[in-house]
Formats: structure tokens, sequence, C-alpha cells
């Protein structure tokens, strides 16, 4: 079986078809773009296309102008397994398959275009917040610069004192440490 | 937790998707009690899906779309939608290249010179290569269920081309035309505002006709719902409707343009060029004026002669059923007349509006009294039982 996975992000795509080599016989490759004339010769059996692509609409016209082409494709609906075809859309993945291809034989494949478009995802939350847990300490840091200059405290006096800011506010220890640079600022004059 | 009703919104980088985007900028949701939340899509069969599964609660649509997928049309499943409002009225044109247009130029001068174009010359190109054996040309549309497909094989076909056998039409994504007409990969597209000011604009394209003189008043746009969640709530799709209404009205005023041209044109909107975007609303976009945001039955009718002309549905539809079921002027009436004070007695009243003008370029009149007939007029059609 061919599948074909059309992905404009480039590192979602390598996921879902490394995903796809676990399932046998497969032959997968992946493109960020629609061409026709790719489709017509690698002749895919099943389309995965992410929905942020906007080659969608131009794939799917090929259901209604099947005399230009060969191996037309008709929108997977499985009406067979309700809650699929749903599940999919949610996760931004759709499907297409060649007429006369079982839907079954897609489930797994949907299974693993979803699970991965899903790790993506996460993958990208998870950097955002290291991101922002790293700038968090960065502001830390500095907060603790300043109370040691301004107070006289040492490193260890000036934690203490943003932490127990913290506790007393209820709020991150970072956000404490921003709002105090942010004041800070302000006294100098950096906002005027 | 904001204590108003959720919704989500799907729209295409599109001028008309205006009314949509301003209702929200302006606050106009919100003082309805909705938290409306706006998704912006790359594709409209993303924008179906996300309408049929409940990802989205409501969202711009091309006006055939909501009918065909009401008929399962193209053997997809039959998911019934609603349009209780037209977002608007014009705005697509037919673009060729820049070197298409002069070899329509060198080889039909009087042709081209006509307002509005026909496709005369065109098809005097077409028969040309034909004669050498050159390749077919390809045009693009934006949609198979799209008032901009059916333009453009109207104008072709009046013309005596075949859009089926003289050309290659592709569907091309709204944003991707210009590149595609640069590249080559096109020749000629129909697409909505403001794609086409900006082939212009970039020297790559030239407008041959637009839709204010295909067809006055050309349909185009709806706001699309799917028909059970409207059933469900009711109190919501009126807040809706109210909301876009006075978008409408908002967006139609010149005295608003610069602040909605600047709305438009946010990456996060449109993304395109301050300048093509004002281009189309300057004198071809209606949203609201001569109750433009009423959904016509006689627009439905049209479309779905249309759809039987080429094919996609049996001649012998139930075609006032359909129409009937998917454009919802009493929705719209309702939402207008609860807005207080009668804002425009065309808004309310069913006989106080004028009639659609009938007659398309051709001087061919649309009669929506039998639309089989109407059909079955045209000697290049695909009709189909």
């Amino acid at each position: 079986m061919r599948v074909l996975v059309i992905d404009p992000d480039p590192a979602r795509a390598a996921l879902v078809a490394e995903g796809l080599e676990g399932i046998k016989p497969l032959e997968v490759r992946q493109a960020a773009t629609f061409d026709e004339r790719e489709v017509v010769e690698f002749a895919p059996d099943v389309v995965v296309i992410a929905s942020d692509s906007p080659d969608r609409d131009t794939l799917e016209s090929l259901r209604e102008a099947s005399h230009n082409n060969p191996r037309p494709v008709v929108m997977f609906v499985d009406r067979s397994e309700p809650g699929l075809a749903e599940q999919a859309v949610r996760a931004g993945v759709a499907a297409y398959i060649v007429d006369g291809l079982a839907p079954s034989r897609v489930r797994p494949i949907l299974d693993v275009a979803m699970s991965r478009f899903a790790l993506t995802q996460q993958l990208r939350g998870d950097l955002a917040k290291a991101k922002a847990d790293l700038e968090s300490r960065k502001t830390v840091e500095r907060a603790k610069g300043l109370l040691m200059k301004e107070r006289g405290l040492d490193e260890d006096g000036a934690y203490r004192l943003l932490r127990k800011l913290a506790m007393d506010k209820g709020r991150p220890i970072g956000a404490i440490a921003a709002d105090l640079l942010a004041f800070a600022g302000i006294l100098r004059g950096d906002a005027s | 937790m904001s204590g108003l009703v959720e919704l989500r919104l799907g729209f295409i980088p599109l001028t008309d998707c205006a009314p949509i985007v301003a209702a929200k900028a302006l606050g106009f949701f919100e003082e309805e009690g909705l938290d409306v939340t706006l998704s912006r899509e790359v594709s409209w069969a993303t924008i179906r899906d996300k309408v049929t599964v409940g990802a989205l609660d409501g969202a711009h649509m091309l006006a055939p779309m909501a009918l065909a997928s009401t008929l399962g049309a193209g053997g997809g499943e039959a998911v019934p939608m609603i349009a209780p409002l037209a977002l608007n009225l014009n705005g697509s044109a037919v673009t060729v290249s820049v070197a298409l247009a002069k070899m329509l130029r060198d080889i039909d001068p009087e042709g081209m010179a006509q307002n509005p174009i026909t496709a005369r010359p065109l098809a005097r190109l077409i028969e040309r290569r034909r004669v050498r054996g050159e390749a077919q040309l390809t045009f693009a549309v934006v949609f198979t269920y799209s008032m901009h497909a059916y333009a453009l094989r109207y104008w072709m076909a009046e013309a005596g081309i075949d859009p089926d056998r003289d050309v290659r039409l592709v569907v091309t994504p709204p944003p991707r035309m210009v590149e595609q007409l640069q590249s080559g990969g096109v020749d000629g597209f129909c697409v909505g505002a403001p794609w086409n000011a900006v082939a212009v604009q970039e020297s790559l394209g030239e407008v041959l006709i637009r839709a204010s003189e295909f067809w006055p008043g050309s349909p185009d746009k709806v706001f699309g719902l799917k028909a059970d969640w409207a059933q469900a709530y009711p109190d919501e799709v009126r807040a809706l409707l109210r909301a876009l209404i006075r978008a409408s009205i908002w967006a139609d005023d010149p005295v608003n343009r610069p602040e909605l041209i600047d709305l438009l044109a946010r990456p996060e909107h449109v993304g395109a060029s301050a300048e093509a975007i004002g281009r189309a609303l300057e004198n071809e976009i209606t949203f609201h004026a001569g109750a433009a945001g009423r959904p016509r039955r006689e627009h439905a009718l049209w479309f779905l002669s249309q759809m039987a002309r080429w094919g996609q549905i049996g001649f012998k539809a139930d075609f006032d059923a359909v129409a009937d079921a998917v454009y919802r002027p009493d929705l719209f009436r309702a939402a207008a007349a609860s807005l207080g004070p009668v804002l425009d007695a065309t808004l309310v009243f069913e006989d106080a509006a004028t009639t659609p003008s009938a007659a398309l370029f051709d001087g061919i009149a649309f009669d929506p009294t039998d639309v089989a007939a109407y059909a079955s007029r045209f000697s290049i059609n695909r009709l189909t039982l």
C-alpha cells in the first residue's frame, strides 16, 4: 500500500512518515505541497493531508475531474466507525483513499497520523514551556541581583525575599521577579 | 469564564470575511452575549468538515458549498447546512495573465475592447491553439462548488467554450492564485477579492470581467451553519445574525472604510496590501445595502441550476425544497426585526425589497420558477438525471 503524506510542516510530516513505517507493507512519501504529477506518478492508495495545508481543495477537486486523473480520490468517511472522521478533523488530519480501498485498511494509518499530530503539538508546547522556564530563571537571577545591590542582601537572602513575596502573593516566583524588575524600571524612569 | 456563550467561527482570508472579522473586532458579538473565537482556515474543505463535526459552530462559506453539503453532492456525506445570511454581493472576477491578455488582444482586438469582455476572444484563441496542436490553457477556480466555478464556466460556455473539454480547469486556494499566475501554473482564474486586485497591482494579470458585470448583484459568500446546530440553538443563531447584520452595516459605510481595510490587511485576517483590499471595497462589494445580507432563494435556485447544468446534481432534483431548506431569509428577517426600530423595511418585509436583477451579462434572464427548463436551455451542459 502506498501512502502520501502532504503537510506544510516538514517536521510533523517526518514524524508521521516514520510512524507509518511500522505498518507493513507500506511505501510512504511525504511532500510539503500537492503536486498533481507526483500524485499521478506515485499513485498513492491513501493520501493523508494536514488541514492546515491549503492544497486540500485542490486534492479534493480530483474526485470531480477524474478524466484528468487515473487515480480518483474520494474523501474518507467511514460510517462504520462513528466518531473517527470527527476525531481526525479535530486532530487536524484529513484522509483520502482511492476508490475501492477498504476503509478498514485506512484506520491504522489515520491512527498513526492523529497520534503523531498530537505528539507534534505536545512537543511544541513543551518547547514553549521550556523557553518560558528558562526566561523565568533569567528573570529571577536579575531580580536577585537588583535586590542584592539595592538592599545590600547576599544571594541567599535575596532569593529568600523573592520566595517570601511569591508565597505571600500566591504567585509564581518568576512573575514576582518580573514585577520587581518592571517597577524598578519605572522608578528609574524607563517608562516615561 | 466570561459568562458569555463561547462559539468558534471559521473564515478564509478573503475580503468578504469582513462582517465576521468586524463583528469580533468591534465587540458586536460580545454585546450579543457571545464570546467568539475566530479560526482562520486555509481550505474550504476544512471549513466544511469542521462545521460538520462541530469543531466550528459557523463559518464564512461559499454559498454553493452549503447547498452541496446538504445534498451530499460529489459522493460526500449529506450534511444539512443552512445559510441564514449572505455575507456579500459581488467581489470576484475573471483575471488572466498579462501574456494571455496580450494574445487575446492580438487575435481579437474588437472583442477585447468590449465592456464587459466576453469569452469570444478566448474562444478564437483556443480554436487556433487546437489547430496548431498547442497545449490547453489552464484556468483555476477556488472550489468545485463555488460562484467562481459557475461564473467562469458560464462565461466560457456563453462563447462556445466547453469548460470541461476545451480548457484544463483546476482548483487552487485563493491566496495561491497570484503566484500560480506568476509561475505560469495557470493562465487565468476566477477568485474573490482581493486576489484579482493583487494580480493587477503586481502587473501579473488583467481583469476581463467582474462579478458585478457578469450578473449585477452577484451572490457570493454566506454565513453557514449546520442545520441541526441552528435548530438546537436558536437564540445563539439570532445573536450571531444580529451581530453580523450590525457589522455588515458598519462595513458598508464609507466612513469606516480606512478602519475596515486596516483590519482586513492584518496578517491574522486577509494579510494582503491595503491598496488591493481597498480596490474591491471601493465600487464592487456590498455587504448590507439594498438588503444584500438577505439570503435570496433566487440565488440558491440559480446555483442549483448550475449544479444541474454541470452534472453535479440530477436536473430533476427538487430545487425548491433544497433552496428553502438551506436559504433561510426567515431567520435573517427575524434577527433584523429584533434589532430595535426597524432598520430598513427591505430587511424585514419580504415584499419590500426589489427582486434581484434577473438577467446575466448575456441578456438571458434567469427564471427561478422553472429551474429545470433554465438549466437545460444551454447547449453546452452535462445534464444528468
